[in-house]
């Protein structure tokens, strides 16, 4: 069943097509890894996902619902919550409070989702640092704390962009753990990394980008042996 | 409790003990000159708690709170003037013109960001002030108007504008501590963040700038029949920066810093009357060095040298 359906999105800079005519679908329940070189257009097709930028062409539709014209917040409530590559916290508030922002801004009321998020803070191991500001954390904490954001409420899809990315191995590892046990569950993921470790190991489909088009779409073992895709991003080294 | 609710309440707490002082200072201030003076510090103090909502904690740029507190002022004056109605219901109308100019003015501005929602605002606050100076047939213009007293006396005025000042205190705590408050603190951080967690970063940012409005709509109502004539010269722009010297030099974003700074900065400026204006000289240059160095404001050190105290240090997360 198809669940996010990208139809025909495009994205001009100028005279510049960052991201042009991309279509694709994510199946409910897939963790698909979005690969490509920097300027590809990937992150750029995130904020078209997310909202954070309007398309100059094109549809997306969660579930049926076109959700193309949808404000950022309204989509986040409609179930699309993103994780940036570089991390975006509430520095001058507490640990908590930032967990507590998401679950009140998308719906929780006080008390459930102060449970969640002290759910939410023993999973991450972020507990101990649960009453500093954000501000005073380590960058991996941030980083986990921002991923722990996007699931204060189940999310219907959610698109981590680099999520491990300059993060301590043990970090890595809290992250990795949490994607592979939601997507057991039928968590939607679409995973953004440069790191073809983890997209081989996580994603079952991948989808290829290079200058702004989709390459490759398919299986994450064909797309990263196909001769186009390792001649755009991996020069030669992935097979 | 996380270190921002251990933080708003600590703020608060330490803002009812300055307020009781000032509850108890006519036992021994007896002057009526600065009894008076105390009353106009606590006129600001509500403008600058005002403004803090809006620019301290939510970010945004207002270049208008004595602008707000002039339509509160004439909103009494022209009721009083006009038709003869009493100061006393002259409040909810002076307040509510406050807020539902603000609510206009948010929806213009706040979609905007940065420097942009303070060139608007600043440009309001101008046009407003002109348009009031310039309409003597309705306002008196640049003569004022008249407003009629309401108590005899300078105590009746102080322990009013004493007690709207803690209630209006009471209001923000429990807004801060509310989604409200969560969401307008997460809205100054990141803005592209706290959209991306559901939170309608317009909408609140619009409902703190009418709430705010308010406020410094509910300080000219009550300042008006003390001074007992209001003028256009209310909504300068000069009084605007008093207000954020008064926020910046006490704390900016914090609960008590509007407070205290507007006690300290109007006290001082009345000390240092007999030198003219050169005292804005002194305000502005701790304004820069505040701003610089010490973005807590007066508060922030007390709570850096309390931090400090052994015992108190609190182990950072950097290492981890």
């Amino acid at each position: 069943m198809t669940f996010l359906k990208v139809k025909g999105l495009e994205k001009r800079f100028g005279g510049r097509h960052a991201v042009d005519s991309v279509h694709f679908d994510v199946a409910a329940g897939e963790l698909v890894g979005l690969i490509g070189p920097n300027g590809s257009g990937k992150t750029t097709l995130l904020n078209m996902l997310s909202g954070h930028l309007a398309p100059d062409g094109g549809t997306v539709t969660l579930e049926g619902r076109e959700v193309t014209r949808l404000p950022v917040h309204r989509r986040a409530r409609a179930g699309i919550l993103r994780m940036f590559q570089l991390t975006r916290v509430f520095d001058r508030v507490s640990t908590l409070d930032n967990l507590l922002v998401a679950g009140r801004g998308l719906g929780l009321n006080a008390r459930d989702a102060l449970t969640r998020a002290r759910a939410l803070l023993d999973e991450l191991s972020l507990s101990p640092v649960a009453a500093l500001d954000a501000g005073r954390l380590s960058g991996g904490q941030r980083k986990l704390l921002e991923f722990g954001t996007c699931f204060m409420v189940p999310p219907r899809i959610a698109l981590l962009d680099e999520p491990f990315a300059a993060v301590h191995p043990s970090m890595r590892e809290i992250m990795g753990r949490f994607v592979r046990e939601r997507h057991a569950l039928g968590q939607t993921f679409l995973l953004v990394s440069h790191d073809m470790p983890v997209v081989r190991e996580m994603c079952e489909r991948s989808v290829c980008m290079n200058a702004g088009s989709i390459l490759a779409d398919g299986n994450t073992e064909d797309v990263l042996n196909d001769p186009a895709v390792i001649e755009a991003y991996l020069g030669g080294e992935a097979a | 409790m996380g270190n921002s609710e251990r933080r708003l309440r600590a703020e608060f707490h330490g803002s009812l003990v300055i307020l009781a002082l000032v509850a108890a200072l006519p036992l021994v201030l007896t002057s009526v000159y600065w009894q008076g003076v105390v009353i106009v510090s606590l006129y600001y103090a509500l403008q600058a708690m005002g403004w803090n909502l809006v620019t301290g904690y939510t970010g945004q740029m207002n270049l208008a709170p004595a602008a707000f507190a002039m339509v509160g002022a004439y909103g009494v004056g022209l009721l009083s003037h006009h038709w003869g109605i009493s100061p006393w219901l002259g409040v909810p109308v002076g307040v509510a013109a406050a807020a539902g100019i603000g609510l206009v003015l948010g929806r213009i501005v706040l979609p905007l960001q940065g420097a942009y929602v303070a060139l608007t605002t600043l440009s309001f606050a101008e046009i407003l002030r002109l348009v009031i100076g310039n309409s003597y047939s309705v306002t008196r213009g640049d003569l004022g108007l008249n407003v009629p007293t309401v108590f005899d006396g300078r105590l009746p005025y102080y322990y009013l504008m004493l007690a709207v000042v803690v209630l209006v205190q009471i209001a923000l705590y429990a807004l801060m501590r509310s989604r409200m408050g969560l969401f307008l603190q997460a809205v100054r951080d990141d803005e592209v963040a706290a959209a991306s967690r559901g939170v309608s970063i317009v909408w609140w940012k619009t409902l703190a700038f009418v709430v705010s409005s308010a406020i410094c709509g509910l300080a000219g109502t009550l300042y008006a029949p003390f001074a007992g004539l209001i003028s256009p010269e209310l909504g300068l722009i000069l009084n605007t920066g008093l207000v954020v010297s008064m926020v910046v030099i006490g704390g900016m974003g914090t609960m008590i810093g509007p407070i205290v700074g507007a006690l300290l900065v109007y006290t001082a400026g009345e000390m240092l009357r007999e030198v003219g204006d050169y005292h804005l000289i002194v305000f502005a240059l701790l304004v820069i060095v505040f701003a610089r160095f010490f973005r807590g404001g007066i508060w922030g050190l007390l709570q850096l040298g309390a931090d400090r105290l052994p015992g108190r240090r609190e182990t950072g997360a950097r290492e981890g």
